[in-house]
């Protein structure tokens, strides 16, 4: 039975493309000349059968800068970001946290941070929020409930900008879905099978991770580094993924380690010369990481959770290098104005 | 042309089969049709087409060769001047590269996280479309993003700025009516963006580059960051992985000569241990070293920032500085000299370059 040309390679291809996505990759992991080989096809339709499926692959076509920032593909460019409930840290992020990759927090008051985006996340588009929930993965001490709720008892006066009976109408708590991870293989379930259920149920779009050091350092020896990577690699992947997919921010919480030698060439110090402490977790962490922000004491004896940080802007795609004062208030997190650096804050951490 | 059908590269028995039908000259076959040569010759419809592409194959791919001409060493290196080159608004770099990332040919840019391997590579995506009267190649980009890290944002910041540094450049009335068609919006239409979410997106994508070239002729740039990110996970088999690698890298060389373009891809960077010490390399293993034309390690010094240009085939290996400012990727300050200038320090956009950025300026 003969085939015309185009009816044999049509043929074919739909017969792949009807395969499931296993097959498409293995198509495209095959040389032009060996899949002649395989499938005894001349070279023009080898050339047509690759790009067909290339085609079916494909999530979507090029799309022009123009279109990105008229907002027209919301699901590469959003366009908003999540708002950190203060001006002056959001006019540090130049709106906020990017809805899509990796934050990472390193250094000191984290915490507090990371309380304040699951409420921030709760509140409507326009202002600031995602309409949506958060899940918090604890990995070191348990999760601080009772901040949580003095955080959210005093939310009027960290949003004065918002109507109140806009704050009163959020159930905070409800929105907020803990889970603990006491060793890697509980984080990696989680975040592969409970975190993505809520996510595609539209239930969160905030996913914290606190924090990311300690399982990873805790269970692999000094000469591990190898499968240390692996995991590490592993489970950024399917942060990275989720993160994607949902269009939901990942705040990841990082731990710092001394500097206790000189500039060393084989770690990267990411410019930041003189800092006696370095986020954990070396280079194979940081290439997954696309904002990396750092907390750091402007005093170094003064250590009381009341003194003001600096949160610095270590490298992100669109932010220059910079930093801003912030203390931790009763209420929440606030950025300090340059003119106002004498401002003590006066709350708990 | 005139070859005849034994000289041709194809089997001995599909020649015996072609002879044995009346063809004696290549020209016998190139108008045929697939189903017609496989009704003379009595050979199969693959084998048909197959004799058709080899055919096909054998005459001129290239524009710009000649089957039965050579070319001389001079002719080469006119044409290679010709291709032109992408200016990355860093003097400095530019004069280490030999006037900027080169066309026609295939660029590593390697880096630690925060160095500004994605600055410069949409900063190159802004500068591939200069007007051709400003020494620009007057392109459009295509950017395959694999991390995530292309925020639009930022590009249009630097297009801003290059639309500025072009209008206090602007001198004749040829450069003033490009600069009117240069806005920010124009740049921005011009510069295409894909995202792939893991290395069989990248293949995919790569295999579907010829298409979108032959639609879009003006495109002078590829850009791909990074190549690291989806090829540094999920495999077990990492010969696997290398011969992936290889095969990108020979298709991107391939696009590069054929459609005279620059092609440009990231790299991580990791630790490797050796004798004790460790030290930090370019990620992908020792024989993706070999796989672009030029490699660019940018990387810290204390506070400053560095490239330092390893294996090129056509320059010196060299060290220069740069920063990353408001306006893009460009020269680093200079040294203050006698008055010590302390806000020029800690200003976030430092002095451009004093040496005139295109040629045609006195």
């Amino acid at each position: 039975l003969k085939y015309t040309e185009v009816e044999f390679a049509s043929c074919l291809m739909s017969f792949y493309c009807s395969a499931n996505f296993r097959s498409a990759r293995e198509i495209l992991c095959v040389s032009g000349p060996d899949l002649q080989r395989l499938t005894r096809l001349s070279k023009t339709d080898v050339q047509r059968l690759h790009c067909a499926v290339a085609a079916a692959v494909r999530k979507s076509k090029p799309v022009t800068a123009l279109q990105l920032i008229r907002g027209e593909c919301p699901v590469l460019e959003a366009g908003n970001r999540l708002s950190f409930s203060c001006r002056i840290l959001d006019g540090l992020m130049r709106g906020g946290l990017p809805l899509r990759g990796i934050t990472e927090l390193a250094g000191e008051i984290t915490g507090a941070f990371c309380l304040q985006l699951c409420l921030s996340v709760q509140y409507p588009q326009e202002n600031g929020g995602l309409n949506s929930g958060a899940v918090y993965i604890c990995t070191e001490d348990s999760f601080p409930i009772k901040r949580l709720r003095q955080l959210i008892a005093l939310q009027p006066r960290l949003r004065p900008d918002l109507p109140p009976a806009l704050i009163h109408s959020q159930r905070f708590s409800d929105n907020i879905y803990i889970e603990h991870a006491v060793d890697l293989e509980a984080l990696q379930a989680c975040v592969s099978q409970r975190v993505p259920v809520l996510l595609k149920r539209g239930l969160v779009r905030l996913l914290v991770v606190d924090s990311v050091a300690a399982l990873f350092r805790s269970e692999f020896q000094a000469d591990e580094a190898v499968q240390r990577s692996r995991h590490l690699l592993a489970f950024s992947n399917t942060l990275h993924r989720l993160s994607h997919e949902y269009g939901a921010p990942v705040v990841c919480v990082n731990q710092v380690t001394d500097v206790v030698d000189g500039p060393n060439p084989g770690r990267c110090d990411y410019g930041l010369v003189g800092s006696k402490v370095l986020p954990a977790l070396g280079i194979a962490w940081a290439n997954q990481v696309m904002v990396r922000l750092m907390l750091k004491r402007q005093v170094q004896s003064d250590s009381r959770s009341s003194a003001p940080r600096k949160l610095e802007v270590v490298f992100a795609p669109h932010l220059p290098r910079a930093s801003c004062l912030c203390g931790v208030w009763e209420e929440g997190v606030r950025g300090i104005p340059d003119d106002h650096s004498d401002l003590q804050p006066q709350g708990s951490s | 042309m005139h070859r005849t059908v034994p000289s041709l590269p194809l089997a001995p028995s599909m020649k015996v089969k072609l002879i044995n039908a009346g063809f004696q000259v290549a020209s016998d076959l190139t108008d045929m049709r697939p189903l017609q040569l496989c009704k003379e010759a009595g050979i199969s419809q693959e084998e048909a087409v197959e004799v058709l592409q080899v055919l096909r194959d054998d005459g001129q791919p290239h524009q710009q060769r000649a089957a039965t001409e050579s070319l001389t060493a001079l002719d080469l290196l006119h044409q290679e001047q010709a291709l032109g080159s992408i200016v990355t608004f860093c003097s400095a770099l530019d004069d280490a590269l030999g006037g900027g990332v080169p066309v026609g040919k295939t660029t590593e840019i390697c880096g630690s996280p925060g160095v500004g391997k994605t600055q410069l590579c949409m900063q190159l995506a802004v500068d591939v479309q200069i007007p051709v009267c400003f020494g620009g190649l007057g392109g459009k980009a295509l950017y395959i993003d694999t991390e995530g890290s292309f925020l639009v944002q930022r590009v249009a910041d630097m297009a801003e700025a290059a639309v500025q540094h072009c209008t206090l450049l602007a001198e004749d009335t040829e450069q003033r009516q490009a600069l009117e068609e240069l806005t920010v919006e124009k740049i921005l239409s011009n510069l295409f963006l894909v995202r792939c979410h893991d290395y069989v997106e990248l293949l995919a994508e790569v295999y579907l580059l010829p298409d979108f070239l032959s639609e879009h002729p003006e495109v002078r740039l590829v850009v791909i960051d990074s190549i690291a990110f989806p090829f540094r996970h999920d495999f077990e088999d990492l010969s696997q992985r290398t011969r992936l690698l290889n095969g990108l890298a020979q298709q991107l060389i391939q696009l590069a000569t054929q459609h005279s373009l620059a092609v440009v891809l990231t790299n991580q960077m990791t630790t490797r241990v050796s004798n004790g010490q460790s030290k930090l390399v370019p990620a992908l293993g020792e024989s993706w070293g070999h796989a672009a034309t030029q490699r660019l390690i940018l990387h810290w010094e204390g506070l400053r920032r560095l490239a330092s240009l390893y294996k090129s085939p056509s320059q010196m290996e060299a060290t220069i500085q740069y920063q990353i400012t408001v306006q893009g990727f460009r020269d680093a300050p200079d040294e203050p000299r006698t008055t010590p200038d302390s806000s020029a320090v800690s200003s976030p956009s430092g002095n451009h370059s004093k040496r005139p950025r295109m040629e045609d300026l006195s």
